[in-house]
């Protein structure tokens, strides 16, 4: 442990010499080796209460002879001036001392513990910062424990890491060093980055990664590693010193062959080129010249114009001399606090809005970017403020330098700028404007936080100035089925409140459309209410519902004339919880929604956790591969008292309304699943039982499930990505994971028909439900009932009015027949022509 | 300029033995105010570290200001012990600091050498109007001494303004919920007391006015 390289010192500093000696005591028990320097400053010389800063500052210099920093400890009250003092009277500029905010002795304990192990001064003061959380975590404090989360971030549990790229890059030969070449079409973008960083910082090796043409980068700094620019087939090298590094080298280089999951490049063997950055590798995710639709929809609205970016900090201010490591430490908290909120808002998401928060928390982590940054504040002076705007700017600028997918990640690096700044200067941050009428929301760009706040009854479609067709706008406006335009230049020029078209397929923007125009837009809110009941011309039912997924949700379903609700998702009840809420507070919250359908049918699913929906108290999150892993039904088998609490709770809401209840569970693969699911669910009291169809296996045997239950429902999303095998998240693989597909046509055919021959009701309850040129082929399928967004209902229930069964049929028949999704469409909208 | 209108090396330390005569004779009170919000300890602190003060000032006589005041900051940051250690200390430092290598100085020099011990206050306690802190007291005394200075009076009239504004700035605490230091985490009920760290400031200019009266 003692090895010839000098360690961190510490300094406690305390009002009372008893209470520090016993505490330094308290902490050398943790130590097997020899302690690092330490040195107790407190108490008056005659035994009294009371601190010292002359004796601090001896304190600070006697530990510090080593030349490898101070970090100091302080109680409270005088004890923290006393020590912000003794800086002042330290005249060696070389010495770096850290004044550390946490807990004295829980501080104190981390400090000790990370010296003696030989961290250096980051390490050891990271370590300290954090040394509240084992405690906050263990007493479920929330507040607490947002500030901490900082540190799961990859990179900021450093155990060891290196002090900057440049040291390294001059230290000894390191005996672990590895190649691998990067598999991933995306290559090492921000989200790949905080994979290895999280992984290194966990492994607590000083890591290095180069190419040919950069680094090489501390591998803890997700910021970094993004700055190599390293696309596809570049050769990364991997190099680290440090107990396991072997190891973590082996672990890297498997993580990057691996592609992390993501869509992997075609890559000969002698493609493998040299490193070297290849901005051009990705032409299609550079920013649009012109304007473009990402998101399906023409609507007309008023524009809602959003302005972020934070003014520029004053660059002449300057810190005086004694206040700047105060002011180092105010801008690591507030990075740090940035990054723990971050971090906490993403664990309310999921999918890929929840990774691609995560990723941007990591910014905020990045030790990096830390000491670049409080380098700025305690070498020159700068203001928090300022050194957090050039550090993240040089970034920015590297970013953007790289070009592609990179640059499309500029708003991140701005969003998490402003955030801090805004943090440090209490001025706020502009969000997402509030609005009492819908509104198209117009943005330079949206940034991953932005999207949490955004209400999708409230805003009509986006439209953003920045941004490609996989920037956070696309995948939001897509996953909130908002129309959306990306690459629309100058539209934060537009007044606030101008009318304006937006269509996002064409990427057309008519602003001030005149009635011509408007009366083209085939999203708008003015259409009516829907008027049921829901029939074809001829008069066969068709029950239109609305997806619930918030009691937000429930005014709109029934402002939009919704027959009821088709999918109730339950998820909203226990995400962003540790723990399974109470079956009372459930059924307050099933009643308040069977509440507003008097009479109305409300098909409730069960949880559907795991997969893109995890829940810590339910799912495990260490899965190969999520969706195919153990989600919806297949979490009770761990955990069977969940379900059947929540079985009650819908039955004892059920029973207090009322609302036409009916409960059906997610992820059904089987007949003995869907048994034992219509057992569980009628022993727990609940009348109308049946399950979902999301998977082939459930397809396939139909007829049996209909035999068991009451109902079925189509969960076309699902289906789609079984059947097809292509990820719905993944944009690359829109095509295939289109229900539109022959084969995901023919799948719903034999659940229509298994339907048809048992009088069983079939629903759909995916996207394909709010695609009017859809329904009536799902209704000539044999779909018995539509479940959809609210505001899709009207125009779905004209045009399922607009057709015989017999029409639908044709349609049907015509679209199974096609060879792909254009020809099934095409076939459908001419057998409805005639 | 009269030999009346400055205040001379002997002069700043008959303020500091005024001072120390009124600290130590104030010294229970001042603890029982501190014992209605805070750790019952700021007579005795005050009293023992400018009695130190003296001591150390007796032993070696100054010349200059900076020198002076230099010596009563580091006496007092390691003997008072609790906050007013740094708190006074910085005071006195940035004082002699900015009054620099001189004998004597007139009011308006000592006025701005006040002003920087109250921004090192300020620094060193991240206090601001109203936090019930000693900053109550000082900064009107010293508003209330620029004023006088710029309508032409005395530093004999400026430091008796400056002693009034003080104590009615001491006395305008007692309503103030503080803000800072351990009396903080009483909250609410360290309203409806004087704030110790105020009332020692207030004898601190009390002093001033008494030694440069004369």
């Amino acid at each position: 442990m003692s090895g010839a390289s000098p360690r961190v010192g510490i300094v406690a500093v305390s009002h009372s010499r008893p209470l520090a000696e016993a505490a330094v005591a308290l902490a050398l028990e943790m130590v097997a080796g020899d302690p690092p320097p330490i040195a107790i400053a407190a108490g008056t010389p005659d035994g009294g209460t009371g601190t010292d800063a002359v004796r601090v500052s001896e304190a600070i210099l006697e530990v510090g002879a080593g030349g490898a920093g101070v970090v100091v400890l302080m109680d409270l009250g005088s004890a923290v001036m006393s020590a912000e003092m003794a800086l002042e009277f330290v005249a060696d500029p070389e010495l770096r001392v850290r004044l550390i905010s946490a807990p004295f002795v829980e501080g104190l304990l981390a400090a000790i513990v990370r010296a003696a192990g030989g961290a250096d001064l980051d390490a050891v003061a990271t370590e300290a910062l954090a040394a509240l959380r084992p405690k906050s975590e263990q007493l479920g404090d929330a507040a607490a424990d947002d500030d901490q989360r900082a540190v799961d971030d990859p990179g900021d549990r450093a155990d060891a890491p290196p002090a900057a790229a440049g040291d390294l890059a001059s230290a000894a030969p390191p005996p672990a060093i590895a190649e691998a070449v990067v598999r991933n079409v995306a290559g090492l973008h921000a989200r790949p980055a905080a994979v290895i960083a999280g992984l290194v910082a966990e492994r607590g090796v000083a890591l290095t990664l180069a190419t040919d043409a950069k680094g090489p980068v501390d591998a803890t700094s997700p910021i970094g590693i993004a700055v190599l620019g390293a696309g596809p087939g570049t050769r990364v090298r991997i190099a680290a010193t440090g107990a396991g590094a072997a190891a973590a080298v082996e672990e890297v280089r498997a993580l990057i062959e691996s592609g992390f999951g993501e869509e992997l490049a075609e890559l000969a063997e002698l493609d493998v080129a040299p490193a070297e950055v290849q901005p051009a590798a990705h032409p299609s995710h550079e920013t649009p010249s012109h304007p473009l639709g990402v998101s399906s929809g023409r609507v007309v609205g008023p524009v809602a114009v959003m302005v972020h970016a934070a003014d520029e900090p004053d660059p002449a201010v300057r810190i005086p001399a004694d206040a700047r490591y105060g002011a180092a430490t105010r801008l690591r908290e507030a990075m740090l606090a940035v990054a723990g909120e971050m971090h906490a808002t993403a664990q309310m998401l999921s999918g890929q809005r929840r990774d691609v928060l995560v990723a941007t928390a990591a910014i905020a982590a990045d030790p990096a970017l830390h000491r670049a940054a409080e380098a700025l504040v305690r070498d020159e002076g700068a203001t928090p403020e300022r050194a957090v705007w050039v550090e993240l700017g040089r970034t920015a600028a590297q970013y953007r330098e790289l070009g592609g997918r990179m640059a499309e990640r500029v708003t991140d690096l701005v969003d998490v700028r402003d955030r801090i700044i805004a943090r440090l200067t209490g001025v706020e941050r502009p969000g997402v404007p509030e609005r009492d009428h819908p509104f198209i929301l117009v943005a330079d760009d949206l940034a991953p936080v932005d999207t949490v706040g955004l209400d999708p009854e409230c805003c009509l479609a986006i439209v953003t100035e920045q941004g490609g067709p996989t920037s956070h706008t696309a995948i939001l406006a897509r996953e909130l089925g908002l129309p959306a335009i990306v690459g629309a230049a100058g539209a934060t020029a537009l007044a606030d409140g101008t009318v304006v078209l937006v269509d996002g397929d064409t990427g057309e923007l008519i602003v001030q459309p005149d009635e011509g125009a408007r009366a083209t837009a085939t999203g708008v809110i003015t259409l009516p209410p829907f008027e049921g009941p829901g029939q074809t011309a001829d008069g066969h039912r068709i029950v239109l519902g609305a997806n619930v997924g918030a009691p937000r949700d429930i005014r709109r379903a029934v402002e939009r004339g919704a027959e009821g609700v088709g999918l109730f998702r339950t998820e909203f009840c226990f995400l962003d919880r540790t723990r399974e809420p109470s079956v009372d507070d459930q059924v307050a919250a099933y009643r308040e929604v069977f509440a507003a359908f008097v009479g109305s049918r409300v098909v409730v699913r069960t949880l559907d956790a795991g997969s893109d929906k995890p829940l810590p108290f339910l799912t495990s999150d260490d899965e190969p591969n999520p969706a195919l892993g153990v989600r919806g039904y297949r979490t009770s088998r761990r955990d069977p008292e969940v379900l059947d609490a929540q079985l009650r709770a819908i039955a004892r809401a059920a029973d207090a309304e009322q609302a036409d209840a009916w409960v059906m569970a997610p992820m059904i693969a089987t007949v003995a699943e869907a048994t034992e699911f219509v057992a569980r669910a009628r022993a727990a009291g609940n009348r109308t039982v049946g399950v979902m169809i999301e998977t082939p296996a459930a397809a396939f045997v139909a007829d049996e499930l209909c035999a068991v239950v009451d109902f079925v429902s189509i969960g076309t999303n699902d289906l789609s990505q079984y059947t097809m095998a292509a990820d719905r998240m993944s944009g690359e693989l829109a095509h295939l994971a289109d229900p539109w597909q022959p084969a995901v046509l023919r799948a719903i055919r034999l659940i229509g028909e298994a339907g048809t021959r048992s009088g069983t009701p079939v629903g759909v309850c995916g996207e394909a439900a709010a695609d009017p040129a859809l329904a009536p082929v799902l209704v000539g399928l044999g779909v018995t009932s539509l479940s959809m967004a609210a505001r899709a209902i009207t125009a779905v229930g004209a045009i399922v009015s607009s057709a015989t069964l017999a029409q639908c049929r044709t349609a049907a028949e015509a679209a199974c027949a096609a060879t792909d999704p254009a020809a099934a469409r095409a076939a459908a909208r001419e057998a409805l022509a005639t | 300029m009269s030999t009346t209108d400055t205040i001379t090396i002997e002069g700043f330390t008959a303020w500091l033995a005024a001072f120390r005569d009124r600290v130590t004779e104030h010294r229970s009170y001042l603890t029982e105010l501190d014992s209605a919000i805070g750790d019952a300890d700021h007579g005795a602190n005050m009293a023992r570290g400018m009695a130190a003060v003296m001591e150390k000032v007796g032993a070696s006589p100054a010349t200059t200001a900076d020198e002076l005041f230099k010596t009563v900051g580091m006496t007092l940051v390691t003997s008072v012990g609790g906050a007013s250690g740094p708190l006074y200390g910085t005071l006195f430092l940035r004082l002699g600091m900015t009054a620099g290598a001189v004998a004597e100085c007139d009011a308006a020099a000592l006025s701005s050498a006040l002003r920087a011990g109250l921004d090192g206050v300020v620094a060193r306690g991240k206090a601001e109007a109203g936090d019930k802190t000693m900053f109550d007291a000082m900064a009107p005394a010293l508003d209330a001494m620029d004023a006088a200075i710029a309508s032409g009076a005395s530093l004999a009239e400026a430091t008796a303004a400056a002693r009034d504004a003080a104590a009615a700035g001491r006395d305008a605490t007692e309503p103030l919920v503080a803000r800072k230091g351990r009396a903080s985490y009483l909250g609410e009920r360290s309203a409806g007391h004087l704030d110790p760290g105020a009332t020692s400031t207030a004898l601190l200019f009390d002093a001033l006015a008494e030694v440069t009266a004369s």
